[in-house]
């Protein structure tokens, strides 16, 4: 959808958020 | 050949349907429901008991399930993540299982067995939500009812068709086993060619957590997009700092209005 748009700079982040959180990288609440 | 196989169903009936079950809601690429149909043809001829072929059919299902939802309910999204590595569907299986389960709750485990890939992955996910043990049994045990009591139902319906079918089939003799072996054998051909080429794709194009950091580091700021589900989100409330929250493709568009197309943006689900 978003290369659709013509953002040609999209890229998924492997492992998403659990990789993040296991890299020990920092992390904020959200507020929902 | 085939007359080997229908004697086999004949011979060891319930047990072969309860196994053949079990194993495909296990993970395994053994379709059950060719069985459940024949078995249900069988049973119209009065050479098997659609009452035990169901029961049969049930336990397996609801076993093979339990075993699935408690293995999610112990190791959460790692397990559905291994299972959607070695299921032959893209690995957008999570997301996409999560919607179903956001949008229909346990609800969708009554239709579930009707979406190939959300069958087996729906359980876990029950389980790493951790809904209840009880309320699960139940959702299940209905939906196992109704896809397996359907196939056997059209077996039973088409009783006529499906003897004509296995007639021609025995007749071809080795060369029916050859043509249906070789029709699944494309099938699962095919799959595996585009999870390939999609892997490839994606290996390509993936950030891992270290690029990401790193990005951040030499003040790239790069946009980040937390395209988790809502229900997901609201399991686990943290989030990357600054990432932008889009859960359906309504406010990833919302939100595309703001980002210039020459950005970087970097999404992530769970």
């Amino acid at each position: 959808m978003l290369i659709d748009r013509g953002y040609t700079e999209v890229r998924p982040l492997a492992g998403g958020l659990d990789a993040w959180v296991d890299a020990g990288y920092p992390v904020e609440e959200l507020s929902e | 050949m085939l007359h080997h196989l229908i004697e086999l169903i004949l011979r060891y009936g319930v047990p072969l349907v309860f196994v053949n079950v079990f194993l495909e809601q296990i993970g395994a690429p053994i379709p059950a429901v060719p069985t459940l149909v024949v078995a249900g043809a069988l049973a119209r001829n009065g050479q098997m008991s659609s009452t035990h072929v169901l029961a049969g059919a049930l336990v397996a299902s609801i076993l093979a399930d339990w075993i699935w939802f408690l293995l999610g309910r112990r190791y959460g999204y790692r397990i559905l993540r291994t299972l959607c590595r070695i299921s032959l569907s893209p690995d957008s299986c999570v997301r996409e299982t999560e919607a179903y389960f956001d949008r229909w709750g346990m609800k969708s485990l009554l239709f579930a067995k009707f979406i190939p890939g959300f069958s087996t992955v729906a359980p876990p996910l029950a389980g790493a939500m951790k809904a209840s043990t009880l309320e699960f049994l139940v959702y299940d045990a209905i939906g196992a009812f109704v896809w397996a009591g359907t196939a056997v139902a059209g077996g039973r319906l088409f009783h006529k068709a499906i003897g004509k079918l296995l007639k021609r089939l025995e007749d071809l003799g080795w060369w029916s086993v050859v043509f249906v072996g070789s029709v699944i054998a494309l099938v699962v051909l095919v799959k595996w060619w585009q999870r390939r080429t999609f892997y490839r794709q994606l290996r390509v194009a993936r950030v891992t957590a270290d690029d990401l950091k790193a990005m951040f580091d030499r003040g790239e700021s790069p946009i980040v997009l937390d395209v988790r589900t809502r229900g997901s989100r609201q399991r686990d409330l943290r989030r990357i700092p600054s990432a932008i929250v889009a859960s359906s493709p309504e406010e990833v568009a919302q939100q595309l209005e703001q980002i210039s197309p020459l950005s970087p943006i970097i999404l992530y689900c769970t």
